[in-house]
């Protein structure tokens, strides 16, 4: 007991001389080195969006405020059907993904049958697969059983390696959902098939949202994959901007580059604002980071 | 919902409302319940009572199916229900964490169950302004799960379990998670509306002054099995074994040998007790006191009584816990009120000499 | 089971009901994952005929090619420039999202947000910005007034890696530094007096699933990118998917690439059980 009573007394002069005792290790280096982190990484962001909108071919001085970029990006027939081909592949990826990853959470939190670790493991695969891998092995599939290259080919491989994200991100939300509340719809009266349409999927559409929406960017987004998947025409965004930058840049790719980020962000910040829009308490961002009620 | 209708919905007084037939359930090597049979009156309070890992929430689980029995059979009133599905039983379960559903405000959770059933569209809407009037709360109809208190969100989740007005409550230690004052004044409520409501309910906890104080009869459980079953006054004044003894309430247990006529201690000393028939002489036994039984000096003629030292002694407000040792390793724990006085260390003090006693059919004999 | 022959409701059908929703995902992944997978294997064994096309057969030839002078280097190079990516990702992805998980205070999602963000705008586009700002007459050369050549360097590729992966670092140490109950480090100041101490006796170790997590999803994707090295890198700089893209795209030589890529799922192999297992206790761990 006397023990306590003195080491504050013992410490309190240490104390008073350092700096306040707020928090710990050295901020002001964090700081600067977290500011220089953020130029770093933000520079090139902000050059492409930055000379997208230059009014000259150059890319090392902005001589001038213009459209002209953009303008190339959608009068230019074969990139705009470009532009539709990834919408079209990430809405597409985006729906059947979702419904076929929430299932399989579903399935993964609430059966406990034996193939339940095998499908655990084999959902997780994907998520440490590199991308090459996915694409060399996609391709092989559709050319041995004889399926032509196409946008088709596109979405079953971006769905293949979407599912998981999906799993991943509802089945936290589920699991901390608990079975009682399901258990609770059956004690009322709710068959299975009732509980999960009004008990379980309103709960969960949030996790459900954010999945979704994070799958459609990341589709959106996605080259390597779509690279060995894709047929002759059209080709998906990211694709068209590799051959670009192999045969050819013009600033029309600094458009392009920017466009995408702005579809990504719509996509992204849907995904965390909407929750909260329509009235429930937590963020899409607490969701997929895997915090509840954040 | 009117008291009269679920008074006139309920079942004869007399009648079986769960009946357990040898029920076993095993999880794996694990065996949660073990030849369980039971059977609870309609009507009645009942409560399984035991420490965690008893079995007592794996056997409510099985009566609102949820869980399948291993081995046994269950019957709801009369009636098998292996083949039944929880959605089809005529139970409703109130859960200790509540589990109320959160995208719906707290009429709409109430009304579920009845939505469920096909109720009528304004029958509805009065079986579920009475069932929050029951639990009042009426003004609180349109607020959602989130903003309410604990105590709030327990008496919605007793609402919603009400108002299908089943055969059977089922409770599953629903008090846990309030605060000790709410807790003892939810008790006298829920108390209150069984006996208004007269369904059946079939409570759980581990907290044995819940269980004695509103229950009918207790069954009390260790290990899987039903330790004894009667009513609190049975339970409590005449436990059948040690376990029963240590758990409900708290009991004093020397070691001793059973002789004709009483126990011998080990210290040497002679306790009258009624020493039951098949207990044979020599036998090892534990001889069971409570302690508020125990009279500290001033005893009266006919008790059995040893000599020992205070050596400790607590004050808790209403009453004082005197330590007595007996002999070397052995205590005894007595409790006084402290009715006339107001403080402890002017009568029991520390390194006196006392005698301790008490009436010998207040002691048990347990082996 | 008991005295019944039908299971009949109850805790069972919950099981087939549950189970049942397992079905399409997992027949999906089977069918578009795991059978590709077996095709790889079953090509990289195989050989071409004269016009490119690949046939079935046994050669496993094509794995020892793999080692052949000519393409060991690129095997070898590949691992060393992905573990320099992990090493440097770990060293400035740790400090940061140990800033913001400690000192962000109210802006801690911003600036996690920021942290994101810039891995929204194409991979491609930002790594040509970078051949844009250090190209021989890129920005900075032109800014500078300097003469030096930064691209088609090995520091080129790997930073490009580093570029182009650090949020897989940063969002899992940040997630356990998140959840990191802050007493903890307080206590540790208490008991071991300095700084450093504290650190690597609490903070790291609590952190430390967070950091296996990034340095897999890290390591795995950088060995087998193909983007940096040719975007920012020369010949000599070439790494193994940059071999495989060849395979497929200039070589027609389908077989041997799928060897290729064999050979480097089953070296990342070994890591991904390891990730998994860790993976799947943390789960368990989670569901309990």
């Amino acid at each position: 007991m006397s023990t306590v009573a003195e080491r504050p007394a013992a410490i309190a002069p240490e104390r008073a001389s350092a700096r306040p005792p707020k928090d710990f290790d050295r901020p002001r280096f964090l700081r600067v080195f977290a500011w220089i982190f953020y130029l770093f990484m933000f520079a090139p962001i902000a050059l492409v969006v930055l000379f997208s909108f230059n009014s000259s071919r150059s890319l090392q001085n902005f001589e001038g405020f213009s459209f002209t970029w953009y303008d190339r990006f959608f009068s230019s027939e074969s990139l705009r059907s470009s532009l539709i081909a990834s919408i079209e592949i990430a809405a597409v990826t985006m729906v059947v993904a979702t419904t076929l990853g929430t299932m399989l959470a579903y399935g993964l939190v609430r059966a406990r049958t034996r193939w339940s670790g095998a499908a655990n493991v084999m959902m997780l695969i994907p998520l440490v697969t590199p991308e090459i891998v996915a694409g060399v092995s996609a391709l092989l599939l559709f050319t041995q059983i004889g399926l032509h290259l196409s946008l088709t080919t596109i979405i079953l491989g971006h769905i293949t390696f979407s599912i998981s994200y999906v799993t991943v991100v509802v089945r936290g939300r589920l699991a901390s959902l608990g079975p009682e509340v399901e258990n609770a719809a059956l004690d009322l009266g709710a068959t299975r098939l009732q509980t999960f349409r009004l008990v379980t999927l309103p709960e969960l559409w949030p996790a459900v949202l954010a999945a979704g929406l994070l799958v459609f960017a990341l589709s959106f987004d996605d080259f390597v994959l779509s690279f060995f998947t894709t047929g002759e025409s059209p080709q998906p965004l990211p694709v068209r901007i590799w051959s670009a930058i192999r045969f050819g840049v013009t600033p029309t790719i600094n458009a392009i580059g920017s466009f995408m980020l702005a579809i990504s962000l719509l996509a992204i910040g849907l995904a965390l604002f909407l929750p909260r829009l329509l009235g429930r308490r937590e963020s899409g961002l607490g969701v997929l980071l895997g915090r509840e009620g954040a | 919902m009117s008291v009269e209708a679920i008074r006139a919905h309920s079942a004869e007084p007399s009648a079986s409302a769960i009946r357990f037939e040898g029920v076993s359930k095993r999880f794996g090597d694990a065996t949660a319940v073990s030849e369980l049979s039971l059977d609870i009156q309609a009507g009645e309070f009942f409560s399984l009572l035991g420490p965690s890992g008893c079995g007592k929430t794996t056997t409510l689980r099985m009566v609102a199916g949820f869980e399948q029995p291993t081995a046994g059979r269950i019957l709801l009133e009369g009636e098998p229900v292996e083949t039944v599905p929880p959605y089809k039983r005529n139970v409703n379960t109130v859960f200790q964490s509540y589990a109320l559903f959160e995208h719906l405000d707290v009429e709409r959770n109430v009304a579920f169950g009845l939505q469920r059933r096909k109720v009528a569209k304004d029958e509805i809407q009065r079986r579920v302004a009475e069932a929050l009037e029951l639990v009042q709360l009426r003004e609180r109809g349109k607020a959602r799960p989130r903003e309410l208190s604990g105590g709030q969100k327990q008496r919605v989740a007793l609402a919603r379990a009400l108002v299908n007005r089943p055969a059977v409550l089922l409770l599953d230690e629903p008090l846990g998670a309030l605060d000790l004052k709410l807790r003892k004044q939810m008790q006298v409520e829920l108390k209150g509306i069984q006996r208004e409501v007269g369904i059946t309910f079939l409570y759980v906890t581990h907290d044995q002054e819940e269980a004695l104080a509103m229950s009918d009869r207790i069954a009390v459980m260790e290990g899987g099995e039903v330790k004894q079953c009667g009513s609190p006054e049975d339970i409590y004044e005449h436990p059948s074994g040690p376990f029963v003894a240590g758990f409900i309430g708290v009991s004093n247990l020397l070691a001793g040998v059973a002789e004709n006529g009483g126990v011998r201690l080990s210290s040497g000393v002679l306790c009258s007790a009624q020493v039951p028939a098949d207990c044979s002489q020599g036998a090892e036994v534990h001889l069971s006191v409570r302690p508020e039984k125990i009279w500290i000096d001033d005893l009266e003629p006919g008790m059995a009584s040893v000599d020992g030292t205070i050596v400790e002694r607590v004050y808790v407000g209403t009453t004082t816990q005197v330590i007595v040792e007996l002999a070397p390793g052995e205590r005894l724990v007595a409790l006084e009120q402290n009715t006339a006085r107001a403080r402890a260390d002017d009568r029991w003090e520390i390194g006196n000499r006392v005698r301790v006693g008490w009436h010998p059919e207040h002691s048990l004999v347990l082996r | 089971m008991g005295s019944r022959l039908d299971p009949g409701e109850g805790g069972v059908s919950e099981q087939r009901f549950a189970s049942g929703f397992l079905f399409p995902g997992a027949v999906w992944l089977l069918l578009f994952f795991l059978v590709p997978l077996g095709i790889l294997l079953a090509i990289s064994f195989g050989t071409t005929d004269d016009l490119g096309n690949s046939l079935y057969g046994w050669h496993p030839e094509n794995y020892r090619d793999a080692f052949d002078p000519l393409f060991a280097p690129v095997l070898l190079r590949s691992v060393g420039y992905a573990l320099a990516t992990v090493v440097l990702c770990l060293a400035i992805g740790y400090p940061i999202a140990y800033y913001i998980a400690r000192f962000g205070g109210r802006r801690k999602n911003v600036l996690i947000a920021l942290v994101v963000l810039p891995f929204f705008v194409n991979y491609l586009v930002r790594t040509y910005a970078w051949v844009a700002i250090l190209g021989d007459e890129g920005i900075f050369n032109g800014a500078m007034n300097t003469d030096i050549r930064f691209l088609n360097t090995p520091y080129a590729v790997i930073g490009g890696l580093v570029y182009g992966y650090l949020a897989f670092m940063i969002l899992p140490i940040y997630a356990a530094l998140d959840r990191m109950d802050p007493s903890l480090i307080e206590a540790g100041k208490d008991l071991y007096g300095s700084r450093w101490h504290t650190f690597r006796h609490v903070t790291f170790p609590h952190t430390f699933q967070g950091v296996l997590a990034g340095a897999v999803l890290v390591f795995l994707p950088a060995v087998g990118d193909f983007v940096s090295a040719q975007l920012l890198g020369g010949p000599d700089e070439y790494m193994v998917g940059n071999l495989i893209q060849q395979q497929f795209f200039a070589a027609e030589n389908w077989p041997f690439g799928a060897a290729l890529t064999t050979l480097m799922m089953l070296f990342l192999l070994i890591f991904m059980v390891m990730y998994l297992r860790s993976a799947a206790k943390a789960s368990r761990e989670a569901m309990a």
